[in-house]
C-alpha cells in the first residue's frame, strides 16, 4: 500500500466513521438514557433516506431533504415512544420484540411503495450539486461529498456538545443519563423527556440516512447492516455519552475500512472482534459510564 | 412420577402421537402432503426455539446469536457427510451436534462474562463473526451461494430421503429432545438455571459457581440447536449463510417471545404461529408487515406469550 493509497483509505475510513457517529449518537443518547434497546434504529435510518429520495424527486433539492427527513424521523419517533415504548419500560425483552416488530413493519412498507419510487429494487441518490466533483488531495484525487460528510459529522458534533454542555435540556439529558428516577422525583417530567429524546434519536438515525444515501445508495437490507454498526459502536465507545459515540466511531469506521483494504477475508470479523475485545477488557466500552458486566 | 405429571405424560404422547401419524390419517385432503411439509418445519425450528428457550426463559439469558449453533451445526452436518462421502445418519448428526455445541463452548465462554443487554449484544457480534466466517470460507460452505446437493441420510438401512420417512424422522427427534428438555428443566439442574435467572448473587452465595452453570446450558443449548440445524439441512438439501444470520437468530429469538419464554410448549407454539404467518398468509398479503404487527401486538396484549395467555384464560 503507497502513501497516497493509505491517505485515501485514511479519508475514507474517516468519513465511514463520520457518518457511523451520526448514526450512532442518536442510539447512544435512548440506549444510555432510557435504557431503552432500540433494534428499530437502522429501519429509522433506512426510512430517513427513502424520505430523503422523495423529497429530492419532489424539491430536486438534496438541501431540502436533508432539513425535511430528519423532521419526518422526528416525528415518527413522537408518535412510537408515547404509543408503544413507554409502557415497557426495563422490560428489555419486550422492547428487543417490539423494535423488532416495528423494523419489519418500516421495512416492508417501504419494499411494498413501487408507486413512491421505493421498493425492492436499488435505488440511489445522486450527490448534491456543488459536491459531486473530486479535489486533488495528496496527488490523487478525492470525492468532495466524503469531505463534506466528515465536516458536516464534524459541526454536528459540535452543536449537540454545546446543547448537552449550555442548555437547560442538555441538563436534563446528562441527569437522566445519571438517574432518571432521581430526576423524575425532583420533579421533572421524565415522560416528556424522553419522549424529545427518543424523537431526536430518531431524527439523526434519519440523518444519518440522508446523509449515507448518496455514497451507499438505498436498498433492502440497509437496515440491519446500519443496525448492526451503530450497535456496534455503541458498545466500543461506550453507552450514553456523546464522546462514546465520537470514540466509538472513530474507532470503528477506520478499522472496517481498513480491514476490508487489508484483509478482505476478515473484515466482516475484524470489528465484530474489537467488539468483543472491548466487551471483555473493558465492559463500560471505552469511554462510556454505564457498566456493561461484572 | 406424580399422577398429575404421569397425565401430562399421556397427553404429551397421545398429541405426539396424533402428529407424527399426520400423513397418514389426512390422506384424503388434498394439501396433505404441502400441510406435511409445514409440520416438519415447524418442528424444526420448534427444536431450535425449544433450545433457546433454555437460555432466554429458564438461564434468563437473551441470547440473540443462536442461529450461529443452528447454521454451524447445519454447515458441520453437510460438511462431515460430504467430506467422509457417506449418508449414515449417525455421522451427520453427531457431527452437527457436536459442531455446534464446541462452537457454543466457544462464544459461551465470552458471552457469559456480560450481563442482560450486554449478553444480547456479545451473543449477536459472535454470532456475526461465525457467519462472517460461514459467508467467506468459500472451499468449505461454498460462500454466499451456500452449500447445495446434500443428500438426506439413512440409518439402520432405513432411507430417510422420501418425505414421509423424514416425516417420521424430525417427529421422533422433536419427541427425544422435548422429554430431554423435560426432565432437565424439572431436575435440581433447571431449577439453578431458573435461580441463577431469579437472583445471580444469591446463588452464587450459596456455593454455585454460576458462571459454570450458564455456560453449561449454554453449551446444551448449543448442541440442541445443532440438531436442528442437521434436520434442517436434510430438510431444505441446502444450507446457507443465513442459516448461521442474525435474521435466524431473531426468528427464533421471537418464536421464544411470543409463544411464551420459560415454558415448555411456548416455544413450539411460536414456532408454529411464525411459519404459519411466513409460509401459510395468502401471497396477497404482506407477510412481513403481518410478523411485525403480530409481534407488536404480543407485547402490548399478551406479555406473557402464548403459553402465559392460555394459563391466565384457564385461571379466570
Amino acid at each position: 500500500m503507497t502513501f497516497e493509497d493509505a491517505l485515501q483509505q485514511a479519508l475514507n475510513g474517516l468519513s465511514f466513521g463520520a457518518l457511523l457517529f451520526i448514526l450512532a449518537a442518536g442510539l447512544s443518547l435512548i440506549f444510555g438514557m432510557m435504557d431503552v434497546v432500540n433494534l428499530a434504529h437502522g429501519a429509522f435510518y433506512m426510512l430517513g433516506a427513502y424520505v430523503a429520495l422523495s423529497v429530492t424527486r419532489a424539491t430536486g433539492s438534496f438541501w431540502a431533504a436533508l432539513i425535511v427527513a430528519p423532521i419526518a424521523l422526528a416525528l415518527v419517533g413522537l408518535i412510537v415512544e408515547p404509543l408503544l415504548l413507554r409502557r415497557l419500560r426495563g422490560r428489555h425483552l419486550d422492547q428487543v420484540l417490539i423494535t423488532i416488530g416495528l423494523s419489519l413493519v418500516i421495512a416492508d412498507f417501504i419494499r411494498l411503495r413501487d408507486d413512491w419510487g421505493w421498493g425492492a429494487t436499488v435505488r440511489s441518490l445522486p450527490l448534491p450539486a456543488g459536491l459531486d466533483r473530486s479535489i486533488q488531495i495528496a496527488g490523487s484525487d478525492y470525492p468532495t461529498y466524503r469531505l463534506f460528510v466528515i465536516a458536516f459529522s464534524a459541526a454536528l458534533a459540535l452543536l449537540l456538545y454545546v446543547i448537552q454542555r449550555r442548555t437547560r435540556l442538555g441538563a436534563l439529558v446528562r441527569a437522566g443519563v445519571g438517574d432518571a428516577q432521581m430526576l423524575s422525583a425532583l420533579g421533572v417530567d421524565t415522560d416528556r423527556l424522553f419522549t424529545v429524546t427518543f424523537a431526536v434519536g430518531a431524527g439523526l438515525a434519519g440523518l444519518a440516512g440522508v446523509v449515507a444515501a448518496p455514497v451507499f445508495g438505498l436498498q433492502p437490507g440497509m437496515d440491519v447492516d446500519a443496525l448492526i454498526y451503530s450497535l456496534i459502536v455503541v458498545v466500543v465507545g461506550g453507552l450514553g455519552s456523546l464522546s462514546g459515540a465520537v470514540a466509538g466511531s472513530a474507532v470503528v469506521g477506520p478499522a472496517d475500512t481498513f480491514g476490508k483494504v487489508l484483509f478482505p477475508q476478515f473484515a466482516l470479523a475484524l470489528i465484530f472482534a474489537i467488539m468483543a475485545l472491548v466487551l471483555l477488557f473493558r465492559p463500560t466500552g471505552l469511554l462510556g459510564r454505564v457498566r456493561i458486566g461484572r | 412420577m406424580s399422577r398429575p405429571t404421569l397425565i401430562r405424560m399421556a397427553i404429551v404422547l397421545a398429541a405426539w402421537v396424533a402428529l407424527a401419524t399426520f400423513p397418514q390419517w389426512s390422506g384424503f385432503w388434498e394439501s396433505s402432503r404441502f400441510a406435511a411439509g409445514i409440520i416438519r418445519q415447524i418442528l424444526i425450528f420448534a427444536i431450535f426455539a425449544s433450545s433457546l428457550n433454555l437460555l432466554v426463559g429458564y438461564a434468563g439469558l437473551p441470547s440473540l446469536g443462536h442461529a450461529a449453533f443452528f447454521g454451524g451445526g447445519a454447515y458441520a452436518a453437510a460438511i462431515a457427510a460430504q467430506r467422509l462421502g457417506t449418508d449414515q445418519l449417525t455421522v451427520s448428526l453427531g457431527a452437527g451436534m457436536l459442531a455446534a455445541a464446541l462452537l457454543a463452548l466457544l462464544v459461551g465462554f465470552l458471552a457469559v462474562r456480560a450481563l442482560g443487554i450486554f449478553f444480547l449484544m456479545l451473543t449477536l457480534a459472535l454470532a456475526q463473526m461465525v457467519f462472517a466466517v460461514a459467508f467467506q470460507a468459500t472451499e468449505l460452505t461454498g460462500g454466499s451461494n451456500g452449500f447445495s446437493g446434500i443428500r438426506r441420510p439413512t440409518l439402520l438401512g432405513i432411507d430417510f430421503s422420501a418425505a414421509s420417512d423424514l416425516y417420521l424422522l424430525v417427529c421422533v427427534t422433536f419427541l427425544l429432545v422435548v422429554l430431554l428438555l423435560w426432565r432437565l428443566t424439572t431436575s435440581s439442574y433447571g431449577r439453578a438455571l431458573v435461580g441463577v435467572r431469579e437472583n445471580e448473587r444469591r446463588m452464587r452465595a450459596l456455593g454455585y459457581d454460576t458462571r459454570t452453570v450458564k455456560l453449561s446450558a449454554f453449551v446444551v443449548a448449543g448442541a440442541i440447536a445443532g440438531i436442528a440445524g442437521a434436520l434442517s439441512s436434510y430438510e431444505f438439501r441446502f444450507v446457507s449463510p443465513n442459516d448461521v444470520g442474525l435474521g435466524t437468530s431473531v426468528t427464533g429469538f421471537v418464536m421464544v417471545l411470543i409463544g411464551g419464554a420459560g415454558t415448555l410448549v411456548g416455544p413450539v407454539l411460536g414456532a408454529a404461529v411464525v411459519l404459519l404467518i411466513e409460509r401459510v398468509l395468502p401471497s396477497q398479503l404482506p407477510a412481513q408487515t403481518v410478523l411485525g404487527v403480530v409481534f407488536i401486538l404480543f407485547v402490548v396484549f399478551a406479555r406473557q406469550g402464548i403459553a402465559g395467555a392460555l394459563r391466565k384464560e384457564r385461571r379466570a
